[in-house]
């Protein structure tokens, strides 16, 4: 019970001041017709709504989920099924997430469906399985995440040069539509878990970080998606 | 008055469960092969699936018949105006309130203040990812009325960034990486990029698809930066507790 008046009063604390701005911004200096500010007011109320289920259910099923899978992969002994279930992971949870299917619905709307929100998707959801297959194997192998950071962003620039001007600042935000509320939680408890039962490590240095490099996988990927366009 | 509710809400329903399905098939992987976990808590897990379907189902139909369309409203309202720089101080605004008021950056708070012992209470986090993004989205505003290319703004951020993590701790570096991802969630992408898109849409000469994009990159570099300059600040004092840490576990 506790837990979810706690929820109930983060989301609304949290959902309040962003709306109290736009309902200010109306009144002073934007205007929009009476219909479409309603509109507005219903989709805060249904966000809220939304946000409180959601976080009830992470908190209830996907975070214990995560930190169990998290810790039962590496004691399966094989380096090859944890870098490869961290993959799936990654995958599922990108396919899963809010944010990036918001996106990928806005991109869709502006390029006219040249860009589909389903190839979008399931892009940036290949790009953020990668990355986490390898931020798994930079645990196992206790490889500084500066090494993958610098040599992932180099990449990036390396593609930027050959891929349309378009899909640039899409594929930069398709990096950071990846850590929204469904997988942050999912893939670092996934990293808290992994890291904690690998013996001698730093759980902050070694959780951390995934979160980081799941960003850049999608960002090659639109890239490579735009090469592919191009 | 004509106010559609509900309007789409059987095709988010069906988007929603194709969403979370894989997961569902994963887990289920799991828990017959590996797991094994006892009946009330797989209950238990199942309850909070079941939540996390509506919750979704709720959030993608407010951000289908409110957020998106009175964002872009907004943005096409205020890119009309005559005065273009009140853009940058409504961005400064919006995006400290969006960022205050992220769920993902309250999950990433409490992680990093639980796994820190306390180190780095949620507060400093919360403020400084805050003013982060507040600066960024203003800057973003100024890129659109302008129209300067991203690029101009990804590379210089990113190399201080590389440069800052040279004298950062590892820690801070990972936890820096992961805040700019963690900072652009849902109100962010949601309503601001409506709005961004609203703005490049009727300003002359602007590509929405060029110029109103890419917010959500800058939005993504600017607490990286803050985050970096939080662990520069509290360099000196970490080095000092983790041979604290250290002994005591």
């Amino acid at each position: 019970m506790q837990n979810i008046k706690d929820t109930v009063k983060e989301v609304v604390y949290a959902i309040i001041p962003l709306s109290l701005v736009v309902i200010v911004l109306q009144f002073t200096m934007i205007g929009m017709p009476m219909e479409m500010f309603m509109q507005f007011i219903m989709g805060v109320i249904f966000v809220s709504i939304g946000l409180i289920l959601f976080l009830l259910g992470v908190h209830i099923g996907l975070l214990p989920v995560g930190e169990m899978i998290g810790s039962a992969l590496p004691k399966m002994g094989k380096a090859w099924l944890v870098v490869f279930f961290g993959f799936l992971l990654g995958f599922v949870a990108t396919v899963a997430e809010p944010d990036v299917r918001v996106l990928a619905i806005q991109v869709d709307l502006v390029s006219d469906g040249i860009i589909s929100r389903n190839i979008l998707i399931y892009t940036v959801a290949l790009g953020v399985a990668i990355f986490v297959g390898l931020a798994m194997l930079r645990i196992l192998l206790n490889f500084p995440i500066t090494y993958l950071l610098v040599g992932g962003y180099g990449l990036v620039f390396l593609l930027a040069a050959f891929t349309p001007a378009q899909f640039i600042p899409i594929s930069f935000d398709a990096g950071g539509v990846t850590t929204g509320p469904m997988t942050v939680p999912f893939i670092l408890a996934l990293g808290v878990g992994v890291a904690s039962v690998l013996r001698g490590k730093s759980a902050s240095t070694d959780g951390f970080g995934l979160v980081a490099l799941a960003s850049i996988g999608p960002i090659l990927a639109v890239l490579v998606l735009g090469v592919i366009y191009g | 008055m004509n106010i559609n509710i509900f309007e789409g809400f059987g095709h988010v329903l069906y988007e929603v469960a194709f969403a979370l399905i894989p997961l569902l098939i994963f887990f289920l992987f799991f828990q017959i092969f590996i797991l094994k976990l006892p009946m009330k808590k797989l209950m238990d897990i199942f309850r909070g699936m079941f939540l996390t379907f509506w919750g979704l189902a709720f959030f993608l139909q407010g951000v289908h018949i409110g957020f998106l369309p009175a964002g872009e409203m907004m943005g096409t309202i205020l890119g009309q105006k005559e005065h273009l720089w009140v853009l940058i101080p409504i961005g400064f605004l919006l995006g400290f309130v969006a960022t205050f008021a992220e769920p993902a950056v309250r999950i990433l708070n409490h992680e990093v203040e639980k796994v820190s012992g306390g180190y780095i209470p949620r507060k400093v986090m919360l403020y400084t990812l805050s003013i982060g993004v507040a600066i960024s989205i203003a800057l973003s505003m100024l890129r659109i009325i302008v129209g300067i290319p991203l690029w101009y703004f990804i590379i210089p951020g990113y190399l201080l960034a590389l440069i800052m993590i040279k004298f950062s701790t590892r820690t801070f570096t990972a936890i820096a990486f992961d805040s700019g991802g963690v900072a652009t969630g849902p109100m962010t992408v949601t309503f601001i990029v409506a709005m961004s898109v609203g703005i490049a849409t009727v300003l002359e000469g602007r590509d929405p698809l060029l110029d109103g994009f890419g917010m959500i990159a800058l939005v993504a570099l600017s607490p990286i930066l803050s985050v970096l300059t939080l662990g520069l600040l509290y360099g000196r004092k970490e080095k000092g507790n983790e041979r604290t840490f250290e002994s005591e576990s």
